[in-house]
């Protein structure tokens, strides 16, 4: 059943992308001032939504953890940081490379990619805790009460750094300038959303199986070494 | 007011205990003065130059030799099994983090106190408005302490506990040091204060969220 | 389509996509190794359980 639930999910996000990047290529007029590039939004944008998302609903799955102290929601709420986590690696990659094209250069401190930057940071020092703890209970625990550290620190981060590129300019990466995109234009980016969404969970549902596997292999040693 | 009281005589220990031997203190400082001289080689540049990135730089050596009075905090107590001494006694977990975040502020402070003349002086840079500084000193260097002492309480069973400590916090509190070193920029290079007191708001919020959230969650961090 | 910065934007594709397909390949990699690792212990497990009753007749 679950196999069969993530099959139709990678196929779907994959039909998605595939019918979208059609779209994006063929049908979309390029922007006026930034040519082809811009059509890297299409895959920037939903992945930094992707993972800001993921982050978010692991903040919450570890809430549970430490109300109902089941180690399944752990599992979970690791498998969705680490999914995101990659998403987020694909924002920033795109986002230096738009920024290349845009700027010149290979990196910008834009506000967005800055914030990002320290996303990146804070979560990979979430998994360096994992892996220095070896066990489980404490392992949950302690990842638990940093994730929800993290979350509402991401919040503060976001809008410092925003106040502060707005006291000292520097390049942006943007691309709506003042009002939205034209109403064509808008709609791939919202279906690639929708596919990056199913990719990620079929992945999360990978991964969560997989921690339960290796809390299993931890069972088993430790009840083999029993006797 | 038991809540305060046991507080208190958390803090006056840890107090106590570095006075008699300024071990942790000792190092900060020198720490902040190698990073002072280490500064002036990195950063050799004109006076107007250095007043502009002055807030920075000042921010920066707090927050580095902060972080060995931090990783102290809790590491002090694995001694002798002292950490589940005071976990069993009636002092909560709460008790105990607060004690600890005040005593560690007090220290911190005080390096903080001590290296300000030597920055003043290395770099002929005269704050305008002292005490409007000391202020954000004072408010920057909670943040740091909040998240500090509860990240000393996370990290404080691992083998790697000194490593860690300084990769998990930094980025945590990002939005304190930009705050606290927006504000020293502009008190130090006597721009207007008007344009930057968001940044006074910043550190607030950031100050009050953080001791909730730490108060709130340090019990399961500690104990389970 | 212009050709302006076609080039970069099919780099910035190919770095997504290498991206998304690297970490299923890492995540694949992982899978297999638990499972040898599964089937190791669980073998280890049968066997201290075999020597275990073999002991107590």
């Amino acid at each position: 059943m679950r196999l069969k639930i993530i099959v139709t999910l990678s196929v779907l996000a994959g039909a998605i992308l595939a019918w979208n990047l059609h779209r994006i290529f063929l049908q979309v007029p390029d922007e006026a001032s930034q040519g082809a590039i811009f059509r890297i939004i299409y895959f920037h944008v939903p992945a930094a939504i992707t993972s800001f998302t993921g982050f978010y609903i692991a903040m919450f799955t570890a809430v549970g953890y430490l109300i109902r102290r089941d180690l399944r929601l752990d599992s979970i709420a690791a498998s969705i940081n680490e999914v995101s986590l990659a998403f987020a690696t694909i924002t920033i990659c795109t986002g230096s490379i738009w920024g290349r094209i845009i700027w010149g250069i290979w990196w910008t401190w834009d506000a967005r990619l800055t914030s990002y930057f320290v996303c990146l940071l804070i979560y990979f020092g979430y998994f360096m805790l994992r892996r220095a703890i070896d066990d489980p209970t404490t392992r949950a625990r302690l990842s638990a009460v940093l994730s929800i550290f993290a979350c509402v620190d991401i919040v503060l981060v976001w809008k410092s750094i925003e106040w502060f590129r707005t006291q000292h300019p520097g390049p942006v990466l943007e691309i709506r300038g003042g009002g939205g995109m034209a109403p064509g234009m808008e709609s791939p980016l919202w279906w690639n959303f929708l596919a990056f969404l199913m990719l990620a969970t079929a992945l999360v549902l990978i991964r969560t199986r997989q921690e339960a596997m290796r809390l299993e292999i931890d069972a088993l040693r430790r009840y083999a070494n029993a006797f | 007011m038991k809540f305060l009281r046991q507080t208190l005589a958390i803090a006056a220990k840890d107090l106590r205990s570095e006075i008699r031997g300024k071990e942790a203190v000792n190092a900060s400082v020198s720490f902040a003065l190698v990073i002072l001289l280490l500064f002036s080689f990195a950063f050799d540049l004109e006076p107007a130059v250095i007043r502009e990135i002055a807030g920075g730089l000042l921010w920066l050596i707090f927050a580095f030799a902060g972080t060995l009075i931090l990783n102290r905090s809790f590491a002090r107590e694995l001694v002798n099994d002292c950490l589940d001494a005071l976990l069993a006694s009636p002092v909560s977990g709460a008790q105990l983090f607060f004690g600890k975040c005040l005593a560690n502020y007090v220290l911190i402070v005080i390096v903080e106190g001590i290296s300000l003349p030597f920055f003043v002086i290395f770099y002929d840079v005269i704050p305008q408005r002292l005490a409007l500084l000391f202020l954000v000193m004072l408010l920057g260097t909670w943040g740091i302490t909040v998240i500090g002492t509860m990240f000393s309480a996370m990290t404080v069973n691992l083998r790697l506990r000194e490593l860690m400590l300084p990769t998990l916090i930094y980025p945590m509190l990002i939005p304190a040091l930009i705050g606290a070193i927006e504000l020293s920029r502009v008190l130090i290079t006597g721009a207007p204060l008007a344009d930057s007191l968001f940044w006074f708001r910043v550190l607030v919020a950031f100050n009050v969220i953080f001791t909730i959230l730490a108060l709130a969650l340090v019990e399961i961090v500690l104990v389970g | 389509m212009s050709p302006q910065n076609f080039n970069f934007m099919f780099y910035g594709f190919t770095v997504a996509w290498l991206i998304i397909i690297g970490y299923v390949i890492s995540i694949a990699l992982r899978e297999k190794k638990l499972r040898q690792e599964l089937d190791r212990v669980k073998r280890m497990v049968e066997e201290n359980e075999q020597a275990n009753t073999r002991r107590r007749p």
